[in-house]
């Protein structure tokens, strides 16, 4: 017998924590200040240049981008694009969901390494990889050179191109979220049906359809978001082929410095960032629907046995998994060891050469990397410090204001990258009108910029840490007669390390990588990782671009063996929640 | 005096957790806070804790005022210890750890103390000194337990809070847990303040109960007083589980509304159940019958429970619990007759001495 008791923990103030917060108020004042100057005001400014003309309010900028037919072309292309892509995300998502969650398949923790993988790699290196294995030269046509009829070249470089780098790119997103879902989904429910009469297939449409689809649906928007704000491989593949997408056009608008280049490109940049906005929320929604059923823990026995077609499906999903995620890289490591763009894999013309390149001979490599990291490692550092402690307030005192805190942090998350950094332009070109402090030009402002847009994902990794963490164990510290800082060194910071390292972890990987803000905010020397990427690759420095990719990929895979390696250690010390 | 708590009230918004309640708590007695769930004895607590603050009315511990309207000292500077419903043990600290911290930390600990010694001491009364060296994910539900009371006990506190403590343990755990708990309390002397819901807690281990509903207290009193004299309605279904038969109050006797020729004698009826014309009769002081002595009624429910049956009669205007005899069977839907059973005396209470073991 379990006593249920509902005790009123959860609804009182906890009012010994605001010791604390002494001068509370002025805190309050000083927090709402700075987030309304760091995270509004950006995006204020922004969609108030877009209605404004000769300095007064107009329409005249969406009269004349709507009535631009290239324009419409891109919004053709836009939509096109995401549809294809997401229905890509979706079915690929979908099935390997299915699959990982209720079948009897082996090794499914090795094949959920391959899933992410193509998530963890940034996308302007995993374009990289599959032009270099898909292109004249490459993997592709030498093994197809081996059948007896032609086949013909696939062309990288085209809506479809796109369509399909980004799909594959995305569907790691449906998945994560579908196969959380399928796995809640108590199998006691289905059994019910099975037991009233219904047969496996209105069980599957009756039971498991409606509980598992908000999460689906869900993860559904969540890849319709990501292949909308995607910059990198639409500028990798589209410009090449004069194909626009909103994201790849506004960078266009900026860069080009038309006399009218800023006006249209916040005009572009308010309807796709509203259109953004909109996906967000309706996901929002939907995810919140598709809590009801998060009360359960998650089921990983499997629900369906394969049979004699096991063997046949693992076949099949690792050819997937090797050609998807494996293949592409090789190819992009065999360019970057090639002397030459263009000649034939072979040992006499194998060298380290662009490598040397990168890492010795060009200072802008080694600039871009110091820049990446130190950005990186700013971000990171100030986002766990900052992120914990609103994640901490969050948690332990929920109110309306700090509700309306955590949306304003996510919100230049939640907008495409590219709306993102002009609206930094705007907001910190110059700060109070009149006065240009150049932080726009120097390093600063992608500094501000990452922080602005990567806090979220400290803030979310740190909530959940925080509330793993009972409020009953804090109290036991206090009545123990420690509060204040022995009680955070010896009691909250001991249990709260995991959670919040691994949200830090993933701060440092997206800003050490980013493309899209920081294509638009670089000036010569604080150039980063992506954009010097990306300028070798747009000037046809193939084998420059692909060592610099594949060191990262390495570096990035050497992370991640380092963080299980630690992660090890943590659970070996019996950390595990008593 | 260890406590003392002066027209304490709680408000939560518009509802009112606490209604202005005082008591006062003895040096080294147990006192069982008992209620169902919402009836505030958890919001009590957690002021004499520290965790929240009052709205009116003030606390005193060892006579230092430690909460009123203004101040609230937080738990930290209190003189208290705590055990908690879900253990709150913490996962990345040993059972030798978990002790030492309040020994380190506790305002009150005495600074002279051997800490080593202490610990010792606090694991061999917790019968834990061979699991010293364990994390709690290594430790079982009732051992768990022995940790949280350790680290409650361990800085000498001189009150012990503890919030239904026993709640997460299966039955038979709880059994051999309250033993060990009066054994705590034997062994050191300590105030102890222990929140349950569970009346068979209360009445096994406390010196007085303390009897709450919708944030009043109903009742302060030993466990014979609160079980056998019950002051109010509430508390005699709540704790006696009794049946309130409604009839008429004479000089000094009863008379049930179904059947007036039936005289009951007073055994210590409450003015207030006399004033509403109620008397209230535990199952097992009920006698059930086949002669037409009694009131008249139909056997609805019949539960056999191995040293005693269950039985639930339907009369004319309520519905009765009797327990009988294991020797007297009756069958479902079969017509009895109802009576309070004549052997009955009244105990004198008055004279009883409050006794701990």
């Amino acid at each position: 017998m379990k006593a249920n008791i509902p005790t009123d923990r959860e609804i009182v103030p906890n009012q010994v924590l605001s010791s604390l917060f002494t001068n509370k108020r002025i805190w309050t004042w000083i927090g709402i200040a700075l987030i309304f100057l760091f995270f509004l005001l950006p995006i204020y400014r922004l969609v108030a240049l877009s209605f404004q003309q000769n300095d007064s309010f107009s329409l005249a900028n969406y009269t004349s981008v709507l009535q631009d037919a290239t324009t419409w072309t891109v919004i053709q292309n836009t939509i096109v694009i995401v549809i294809g892509s997401t229905a890509i995300s979706v079915s690929l998502g979908i099935s390997l969901a299915w699959l990982v969650a209720y079948t009897d398949l082996r090794a499914k923790k090795l094949m959920q390494i391959f899933i992410i993988l193509p998530f963890v790699i940034p996308s302007y290196i995993s374009t990289l990889a599959w032009t270099q294995f898909l292109g004249a030269n490459g993997l592709f046509q030498q093994l197809v050179a081996l059948f007896p009829f032609p086949v013909p070249a696939i062309n990288l470089y085209s809506l479809v191109g796109i369509i399909f780098v980004l799909g594959l790119s995305h569907y790691p997103l449906v998945y994560l979220l579908s196969v959380s879902v399928l796995r809640k989904i108590p199998r006691e429910l289905e059994q019910a049906s099975r037991v009233s009469g219904a047969s496996r297939w209105t069980t599957f449409r009756k039971v498991t359809i409606p509980l598992a689809l908000p999460g689906i649906a869900s993860g559904g928007f969540l890849a319709f978001l990501a292949n909308l704000d995607n910059f990198g491989i639409p500028a990798f593949l589209g410009i090449p082929a004069n194909i626009s997408v909103l994201s790849t056009y506004i960078y266009q608008q900026v860069v080009g410095f038309g006399p009218t280049a800023f006006a249209t490109a916040a005009t572009l940049s308010v309807i796709l960032g509203v259109i953004a906005l909109l996906g967000t929320f309706i996901q929002w929604l939907l995810l919140r629907k598709s809590k009801r059923i998060e009360t359960t823990i998650e089921d990983k026995q499997p629900r369906y046995f394969l049979g004699k077609k096991k063997l046949f499906i693992e076949i099949a999903l690792w050819c997937f998994f090797l050609l998807t995620s494996i293949v592409p890289l090789v190819s992009m490591g065999m360019t970057s060891l090639l002397s030459a763009y263009g000649v034939d894999f072979t040992l006499e013309n194998i060298s380290l050469k662009n490598y040397q390149f990168v890492l010795d001979t060009s200072p802008k490599a080694k600039q871009a990397m110091v820049n990446s990291v130190k950005l990186a490692l700013i971000t990171t550092v100030i986002g766990i410090l900052v992120g914990t402690a609103f994640a901490y307030y969050r948690i332990r005192k929920p109110n309306h204001l700090n509700k309306w805190a955590e949306i304003s942090i996510g919100l230049p998350y939640a907008l495409p990258g590219t709306v993102m950094g002009l609206s930094m332009i705007f907001a910190w070109m110059e700060p109070i009108p009149g006065w240009n402090p150049g932080i726009y030009g120097s390093v600063i402002i992608l500094f501000i910029a990452y922080l602005t847009r990567f806090l979220i994902l400290q803030v979310r990794g740190s909530i959940t840490a925080v509330m793993q963490v009972d409020v009953s164990m804090e109290e036991a510290a206090q009545v123990s007669g420690s509060n204040g800082w022995s009680k955070w060194r010896k009691i909250l910071i001991p249990l709260l390390l995991p959670g919040v390292l691994s949200g830090a972890f993933l701060v440092f990987l997206t800003s050490l990588t980013e493309l899209t803000v920081s294509s638009l905010l670089w000036s010569s020397n604080s150039e980063t990782i992506g954009v010097v990427i990306f300028g070798y690759e747009q000037a046809g420095y193939s084998t420059y671009s692909t060592a610099f990719s594949s060191l990262i990929v390495g570096l990035i895979i050497l992370g991640f063996i380092v963080l299980y390696i630690l992660e090890y250690f943590w659970n070996r010390k019996g950390l595990k929640q008593a | 005096m260890t406590a003392v708590i002066k027209e304490l009230q709680k408000r939560f918004g518009k509802f009112e957790a606490l209604k202005k309640i005082s008591l006062d708590i003895e040096n080294g007695e147990f006192i069982a806070i008992l209620g169902p769930s919402g009836c505030g004895k958890t919001t009590l607590l957690r002021l004499l804790a520290g965790f929240d603050s009052p709205t009116y009315g003030s606390i005193h511990i060892s006579g230092t005022e430690v909460g009123n309207i203004n101040t609230t000292l937080p738990p930290e500077k209190r003189n208290i210890g705590m055990v908690f419903q879900s253990f709150a043990l913490w996962p990345h600290l040993n059972v030798k750890e978990h002790i030492k911290f309040p020994l380190v930390h506790h305002r009150f600990a005495d600074k002279k103390m051997d800490i080593n010694k202490r610990i010792k001491e606090v694991l061999d009364i917790t019968e834990l000194t061979s699991f010293a060296e364990r994390m709690p994910s290594e430790l079982s539900g009732g051992q768990k337990q022995r940790v949280a009371l350790g680290r409650a006990i361990a800085p000498q506190p001189d009150l012990l809070l503890m919030d239904e403590p026993l709640s997460n343990l299966d039955a038979e755990l709880r059994m051999e847990m309250r033993r060990e708990i009066q054994q705590i309390h034997r062994l050191t002397k300590a105030t102890i303040i222990y929140v349950t819901h569970d009346q068979s807690e209360a009445l096994a281990m406390a010196d007085r109960i303390v009897v709450m509903n919708q944030g009043r207290i109903e009742q302060v009193g030993t466990p014979r007083e609160i079980y056998s004299y019950p002051k109010t309605e509430f508390v005699a279904s709540f704790v006696g589980k009794a049946n309130l038969i409604k009839g008429t109050w004479h000089e000094n006797y009863f008379e049930p509304e179904l059947a007036s020729n039936l005289k009951w004698t007073d055994l210590g009826v409450s003015e207030e159940l006399k004033k509403r014309n109620i008397y209230p009769l535990r199952p097992e002081q009920i006698a059930l019958t086949n002669d037409n002595e009694g009131i008249p009624g139909i056997i609805t429910s019949v539960q056999y429970q191995g040293k005693e049956i269950h039985y639930t009669v339907q009369t004319q205007n309520q519905s009765w619990v009797v327990h009988t005899e294991i020797w007297q069977a009756f069958q479902l839907g079969e017509s009895v007759h109802v009576q309070m059973k004549q052997e009955q005396a009244k105990l004198e209470v008055k004279e009883e001495k409050i006794v701990s073991y």
